[in-house]
């Protein structure tokens, strides 16, 4: 404190100090900044889930892949056409440096096997010289319907378009990728249609789409903050002071993440969002109490205004900011990196901003002087609504007075309503419901979806223990077994595992005869069509279905959905043969991103949970310490509990998907819950120690702390209230969340926490021994507090 | 796939080149390659090669074969018997291969299906038997189909070698060009490397070990690298026998079928 006032007493040094710290940490982040698009980078690469999926798409060469698909109006088969399938599948490696050379796939590149009465044919589809005659065009239509290999999975069933697979060089960088390859498609237009689709390009365009909106709305989010704040605290130089506070903590925490060489992730962009929602009420809290002792005395002078500031507000703001700190620490348990960083760098700027309220409302008041303009107005004209203020809040006063049991009840029912909800939160990572069902993104995917197998992919590892087990036949039997199961599925599209070239060499094999599209009863024959497949067909093929020693092989599903529901229910009917291929001593696992995908939202989901928890636990006790009552430390936690149910309850309803950004929101409830529980608790307890009765300290505490915290959670959910008109669904469903968040806190402590004082009080549990002054320890705190109370009681009253 | 006539064209321009040796210090790159390309290498050759595969993890697969090969001029047969490993012992492989254009013949004979089959393949960077090298790499390609410039000469392993740069001249050719390093009145090669369309050294071909049996040159130790896929293969060559004197029927459908005993 009296760091604080020797600050105070050389304002325009301090101030000096803060620009030039500032400036030092834009500037970190002006030159360092670094968008992270690549969502392995979010994944933990140690988690064993992770790390056998990205063995397996080393092993196999799993890529993710763009899809482009040329549709004509009538059918494909036409000399144009299929010369612009030949000139894009050899144009593609040179114009983008992310395709690989090779890693083209299309009609083009594909292997033609067909059998017959004299043997066995191995061709392309089409060659350089483009089949021009309509008899030749039919040929080749016919040939492509025959091929089970190719029909409905590259070329869609009514011939009018065809896929062209590129793979993405692992590790780069497909920032601008989708935007490039759509100009690109373009100029390869008409007669034809060009779609591109893919997991590269919905992951990048969120990457980007997400931050560059938050971007765009935030300064909206600020100035109607800025308004609403004015209108409220109706004073320009503390609402500017608040937006400083909020502005320098997230310039603070970015700062340091950029100074450590920490890349921004995409779920950074809350980081702003949690600190200028929690922020905000260290300033307001620091305006109200100002406001209280200048109302009160208004002649006080400078440095006893100062003084008395600090000694009401030290304790609480340091408190609720501590407790703040500490609970998003406990995100650093998570197991998802970007998580934890956000835990550790919204800690750092929580406490900066704390800082920030404390010094900077007293060299404020030390440069310009008491707040005299807003005394006038208060004077004359804030009769009134003060009234109003006061008549409401008297008429809450008594409803929490008389009818606790109406509030208790609402609480349990809100509450209960919030846990079942809870149980149906969505987890769901589809990034494609991040888009507008009408978005050009999502259109295209189910376009692609309605004509090929699909736009995502399951990747199935099966492990055998020895070499050349995937020779066997009752091995094979027991895959091809699976497949059909699996397909079955609406949402799978098709299937590719070895098992597809043994049933298709086995048919060519016996003169393209249907009935020997089975897997071979001799393992010698299956040895002998595969030796065959390898020195007629591409023997890099085989690669990405089995491994070199036929002891691990890959079975490859596409799904019509990206969404992590429809992965689970896959994995559900997949697991249920496990037993089946453990007999024969096959482990059986998964890879791909979409599967990793998966593996991430179950993590971001525990973590989660796990963090709150952990918070729970870790703000109960802080708040035991510093009020000496575990009472209180259990009732501090209660607008925090009904507030993550709350939010999770309304997720789970309104089927919000719990993502990255949307997982993190619950957050907040333990920053503006422990907030106001800590103020309104502090304020009531400084009331009691007073020696106001109960029912006096309820009204007083209602209008005094009640005001601040509703002033706090209007501005918060009027800026907020803006993200809800972004183009950005996510976004939107972050500013509804935090408004819903805000909205909860602020309710639950001014209803069921005060209930929950009130009735600790009446029992004696809540100053229980400071009163009584038992143990030595607590007869000291008491002593300093209530010191320090009449020091304040002497101030007001001289 | 050698003609008797561009055999005779390769001795004709030999005898050309022998007799301006003294101006020949300026032998061009055409020559060169025409002189590679007439080496002679038997009539009938038979030879033990052992395959060793090796994919970009470093796993290998093995593979033995028995090799008996017969020209007559017009046609090149050749019938491959496997000899391990044990899942695919007695699988045969036959090809003729004519001077005339015509497309190669190929069959195959799975021993498990009991029956021989044809083969057609129109892909001629096939690779051969599943490894890095292509049936264009085992055969010797016709100097006609590049366009060739000396680019320096270098001394590898004491030998003085041409260094010829090869640029396919169809534009469709899998590779941009390649680089050959020839040894000198020898005319073998001890190295090659091959350009993908980005300028990139694709695969590269190292000669390990030959020798001179029957007055032929025989590689008998090579490995093809393929750099950008990450995999090697290397075929080592025993048992080489030029007078074979195999029998006309050697090379036809019912001899797959029994195997390499005569």
């Amino acid at each position: 404190m009296r760091l604080i006032q020797r600050i105070a007493e050389k304002p325009i040094l301090f101030l000096i100090f803060i620009l030039a710290l500032t400036s030092l940490l834009i500037g970190s982040i002006a030159q360092n900044v670094a968008l992270e698009t690549d969502l392995n980078k979010y994944m933990p690469a140690t988690h064993p889930a992770f790390a056998f999926s990205d063995q397996a798409e080393a092993l196999f060469g799993i890529e993710d892949s763009i899809l482009l698909v040329i549709e004509h109006p009538q059918t494909i088969f036409n000399e144009v056409t299929l010369a612009k399938i030949r000139d894009i599948t050899l144009d593609l490696p040179a114009a983008f440096a992310e395709i690989r050379e090779n890693g083209v796939t299309s009609l083009y590149t594909a292997d033609n096997i067909t059998g017959s009465e004299w043997g066995m044919e191995v061709e392309s589809f089409f060659s350089h010289d483009i089949p021009s005659t309509a008899a030749e065009l039919d040929a080749l239509r016919d040939t492509v319907v025959a091929n089970e290999m190719v029909y409905g999975r590259n070329v869609s069933k009514d011939l009018t378009s065809t896929l062209i697979i590129a793979e993405i060089e692992p590790g780069s960088d497909s920032k601008d990728l989708q935007k490039r390859l759509i100009s690109y498609a373009k100029t390869w237009e008409g007669p034809e249609n060009l779609y591109v689709a893919g997991r590269p390009i919905i992951e990048g365009a969120l990457a980007e789409l997400g931050p560059a909106d938050m971007l765009r709305m935030f300064p909206i989010v600020l100035i109607v903050m800025f308004g609403l704040l004015l209108l409220l605290l109706r004073s320009l130089r503390d609402t500017i002071l608040n937006m400083v506070i909020v502005l320098i903590g997230t310039v603070a925490a970015f700062g340091s993440m950029t100074l450590l060489g920490i890349p921004i992730y995409a779920v950074d962009t809350m980081i702003p969002v949690m600190l200028v929602a929690i922020g905000v009420a260290y300033g307001i809290h620091m305006h109200n109490t100002i406001h209280h002792l200048v109302q009160a005395q208004p002649e006080i002078d400078k440095g006893t205004l100062i003084h008395l500031v600090l000694q009401a507000m030290i304790r609480p703001v340091f408190m609720a900011a501590l407790t703040t700190a500490i609970g998003f620490s406990a995100l650093m348990t998570s197991q998802v990196l970007p998580v934890r960083y956000f835990g550790l760098f919204s800690s750092i700027g929580v406490m900066v901003e704390m800082a920030l309220a404390l010094v900077l409302f007293p060299v404020s008041i030390q440069l310009l002087g008491i707040p005299k303009i807003k005394k006038k107005i208060a004077s004359g004209n804030r009769k009134k609504p003060s009234h109003a203020l006061g008549r409401k809040s008297n008429r809450w006063g008594r409803f929490v007075m008389r009818r606790p049991g109406v509030i208790i009840v609402l609480a349990v029912l809100v509450s209960a309503i919030g846990i079942y909800g809870t149980q149906k939160v969505w987890i769901n990572t589809s990034f494609l419901a991040n888009f507008e069902k009408d978005s050009d993104i999502v259109l295209t995917d189910d376009f692609v979806n309605s004509r090929f197998g699909g736009t995502s992919s399951l990747n199935v590892i099966l492990t055998a223990k020895e070499d050349g087990t995937f020779k066997q036949p009752e091995v094979l039997q027991a895959m091809d077994d699976l497949q059909s199961v699996v397909l079955e599925h609406e949402m799978v599209g098709a299937g590719f595992a070895l098992t597809d070239f043994i049933k298709r060499m086995n048919k060519v094999m016996h003169e393209d005869a249907t009935s020997y599209g089975t897997i071979p009863e001799e393992a010698e024959l299956i040895a002998q069509y595969l030796l065959l497949y390898e020195f007629s067909g591409d023997p890099t093929t085989l690669e990405k279905v089995v491994d070199y020693e036929y002891k691990t092989a890959n079975l490859t599903f596409q799904l019509k959905s990206d969404s992590s529901a429809v992965m689970s229910e896959i994995i559900g009917i997949i697991s249920s043969h496990e037993a089946g291929f453990e007999k024969m001593g096959i482990g059986v696992r998964y890879a791909g991103s979409g599967y990793k995908a998966f593996v991430f939202s179950e993590l971001l989901l525990d973590g989660q949970i796990v963090s709150l928890i952990l918070s729970f636990g870790i703000i109960a006790l802080l708040l035991t310490l510093l009020f000496r009552n575990i009472w209180i430390g259990l009732a501090g936690t209660l607008p925090i509990a009904i507030t993550a149910v709350v939010n999770f309850g309304v997720m789970g309803a309104l089927n919000i998907p719990l993502s990255s950004a949307t997982a993190l929101i619950s957050s907040i409830a333990v920053g503006i819950g422990v907030d106001y529980a800590i103020h309104l608790i502090e304020h009531y307890r400084n009331q009691r120690l007073e020696g106001v009765s109960i029912h006096e300290a309820v009204f007083e505490t209602i209008q005094n702390t009640g005001r601040a915290i509703l002033y706090n959670a209007v501005a918060v959910m009027g800026g907020f209230a803006v993200l809800m008109f972004s183009v950005f669904p996510p976004n939107r469903q972050v500013g509804g969340l935090i408004v819903l968040n805000m909205a909860t806190s602020a309710l639950g402590t001014l209803s069921i926490l005060l209930v929950v004082i009130i009735a600790l009080d009446k029992r004696g549990k809540f100053l229980g021994n400071l009163i009584a002054g038992t143990s030595e320890s607590n007869a000291d705190s008491t002593h300093d507090i209530e010191n320090d109370d009449t020091e304040i009681k002497e101030k007001l009253t001289v | 796939m050698k003609t008797y006539n561009t055999r005779m064209i390769g001795m004709i321009s030999l005898l050309v080149l022998l007799s301006t040796a003294p101006l020949a210090a300026q032998i061009t790159a055409v020559q060169v390659m025409e002189n590679v390309y007439s080496r002679p290498n038997g009539d009938s050759m038979a030879a033990n090669l052992h395959m060793t595969i090796t994919n970009a993890r470093g796993a290998t697969r093995e593979r033995s074969i028995a090799q008996f090969r017969q020209d007559d001029g017009t046609t090149e047969k050749k019938i491959m018997f496997f000899t391990a490993p044990a899942d695919v012992r007695n699988t045969s492989f036959l090809s003729y291969s004519y001077s005339d254009g015509r497309k190669d013949d190929q069959w195959i004979y799975l021993p498990a299906l009991g029956r021989v089959k044809r083969i057609a393949s129109d892909k001629t960077n096939d690779s051969f038997m599943g490894s890095d090298f292509t049936y264009d790499d085992m055969g010797v390609r016709h100097p006609a189909a590049d366009t060739h410039t000396i680019l320096r000469e270098e001394t590898i392993d004491g030998w003085q070698c041409y260094v010829v740069q090869s640029i396919p001249i169809d534009p469709n050719s899998n590779f941009s060009k390649t680089i050959s390093w020839i040894i000198k009145d020898e005319w073998i090669g001890l190295k090659k490397e091959y350009y993908s369309a980005k300028g990139n050294v694709e695969k590269q071909l190292a000669i390990q070990a030959y020798e001179k049996i029957d007055t032929i040159w025989v590689i008998t130790d090579m490995t093809m690298s393929n750099l950008a896929k990450s995999t090697s293969t290397r075929i080592t060559m025993d048992e080489v026998s030029f007078q074979s004197n195999l029998k006309e029927n050697f090379f036809t459908e019912r001899q797959m079928t029994i195997g390499p005993r005569s």
